[in-house]
């Protein structure tokens, strides 16, 4: 209850900090939209010259570009922003602040913060997800909108722990930026289907860094493709890797010493 | 003039080792390409694409990868900052024009990329079978032209998007907004012979072909005669109408520029 409270309080205080800064937001939101727009135009010059890719369709495939750009916007919305204040507050020992503070220390770091531009990519991403669903008039049952929903919440806790384990390692590591800019370029691949790559590659983007769960497989689900096996594996995989990245922190925050001793 | 540039590049040099680490950098940027490159031969396998058999396409990206290095700019948000920051003010003083030292970085950076990026693409348009480059000598000097007519297009349209710091402090968004249409109609995402008819045809008459496509299209032999005269003199006027914004506009802003914190 009092988590939820706080959680009120961020939203809260975030949205001040936004209305201070309204042209940033418009400039913000403007662009997450012209680059939702750059990642649907990637995708849509290859079905110029093809009918499919990796097995699907153009507007099958248009769900994936949307989850993509839906993900892209909860990265912006929430990730970007709390994972650089991290960097940020363990390089100039502000951290302190946040580790005293009686609650969960994951909780506040990775919540704190939100940018609410990001909402702009994510409502870009639901418009294209409605309008390719539309195209190929079909409406999901709702067995495969509630698969869709535990994929969705899936991708997005996996995508939460890669994010924490990367703000984790900057406890030891000074210049992690460079690995979440590494994320997303990489993430790059996840506007396609996985099966458009073959061989090592389409194993390191379902195992290594586990792209095909973040849009691929949540796309399957509401198209009403999805099988139990991956549904269980992906369920599998969110929870170990939260489980994994929570207690890569909270061992990360026993180690430290803050940066002024 | 050269003297002067000498010297800028000697501390430009000091300055670009110091930021070894922005390789790293570089080296995400061209991730995109290495995907765009797998999914265009991922199709491909099964036949040649509007022209494009694989070996072209490992072509197209190969070039448009050294291409794309060489019309790398960032000067804008130096000047963003400087503007924003104040530090423009001490800059003005000097005897020359700020955008200067600017090539300077920029050239002298350029050297490093091409020392990394060369050694890869020539590995691997050797290992790539049925690799089709026109390297009559006529066509390398084209090459070369059109890679300094895409490098003034893109610099100069840059520096003057930075320049937009003297009205606005939102500089950074319209700087990446312009680098994302840049990567679709320049031709990073694909060969712009992918693009439909109609597409392509409205390209033509802006300046994003001319900032790479146009270039690697050449050192393809895929433009030649006619075309390639109409290409060139496409991107010189897109060159000098950037060149001569870049100069009207730093002069209305000069005018009426007050530093901040100075």
């Amino acid at each position: 209850m009092r988590y939820f409270r706080l959680l009120a309080l961020f939203f809260k205080s975030n949205l001040l900090m936004e209305l201070e800064y309204r042209a940033n937001f418009v400039a913000q939101a403007t662009l997450g939209v012209l680059w939702a727009g750059v990642t649907f135009a990637s995708v849509t010059v290859f079905f110029t010259q093809t009918d499919t890719l990796g097995g699907w369709t153009y507007e099958q495939a248009l769900v994936i570009v949307a989850l993509s750009v839906l993900v892209e916007g909860a990265i912006q919305l929430l990730l970007q922003p709390n994972v650089d204040k991290i960097i940020q507050m363990v390089r100039e020992g502000t951290m302190d602040f946040v580790l005293t503070k009686p609650v969960n220390s994951q909780f506040l770091a990775t919540l704190r913060y939100a940018r609410y531009s990001g909402l702009a990519d994510m409502s870009a991403g639901v418009a294209i997800m409605l309008w390719a669903l539309s195209r190929l008039g079909y409406t999901p049952e709702p067995l495969a909108l509630a698969q869709f929903a535990v994929m969705l919440a899936a991708s997005f806790i996996i995508v939460y722990s890669i994010w924490l384990v990367m703000a984790t390692l900057s406890f030891w590591f000074v210049k992690i930026d460079n690995l979440t800019e590494l994320f997303r370029s990489l993430f790059d691949t996840a506007r396609f289907p996985v099966t458009t790559f073959s061989g090592w590659v389409r194993i390191a983007l379902t195992f290594v860094l586990p792209v095909a769960f973040m849009t691929t497989f949540p796309a399957e689900a509401v198209l009403g493709k999805l099988s139990g096996a991956t549904m269980i594996a992906a369920v599998t995989l969110a929870a170990s890797l939260f489980a994994f990245s929570a207690w890569f922190w909270r061992r990360a925050v026993l180690n430290y010493s803050s940066a002024s001793s | 003039m050269w003297r002067k540039y000498l010297a800028l590049g000697k501390a430009a040099w000091a300055l670009i080792v110091e930021y070894r680490a922005q390789i790293v950098i570089w080296m995400m940027n061209s991730i995109l390409m290495v995907i765009m490159l797998l999914v265009w031969l991922s199709i491909s396998r099964d036949g040649e694409v509007n022209g494009y058999n694989s070996a072209d396409f490992v072509t197209y990206f190969m070039i448009g990868w050294v291409v794309r290095n060489l019309t790398a700019v960032w000067a804008s948000w130096e000047l963003d900052f400087a503007i924003r920051e104040g530090r423009l003010s001490p800059m003005l003083l000097r005897p020359i024009h700020p955008i200067h030292h600017e090539i300077a970085v920029n050239w002298v950076e350029k050297l490093l990329r091409l020392l990394i990026v060369t050694p890869i693409v020539t590995v691997v348009l050797i290992a790539t079978p049925g690799v089709q480059l026109n390297l009559n000598p006529l066509n390398l000097l084209a090459f070369s032209i059109s890679v300094a007519g895409a490098w003034l297009i893109a610099f100069m349209s840059d520096y003057l998007i930075g320049m937009l710091a003297f009205w606005t402090t939102q500089t950074g968004a319209f700087i990446q907004g312009f680098y994302g249409i840049r990567l679709v109609l320049s031709g990073v995402i694909a060969p712009l012979a992918m693009f439909p008819p109609a597409v392509q045809d409205a390209l033509r008459w802006l300046p994003f072909p001319y900032m790479l496509n146009f270039s690697v299209s050449i050192a393809m032999g895929r433009v030649e005669g006619e075309a390639m005269l109409q290409g060139f003199i496409a991107q010189f006027v897109w060159a000098a109408c950037f060149v001569i914004a870049v100069w009207v506009v730093w002069k209305i802003a000069i005018r009426n520029y007050s530093a901040v914190g100075a």
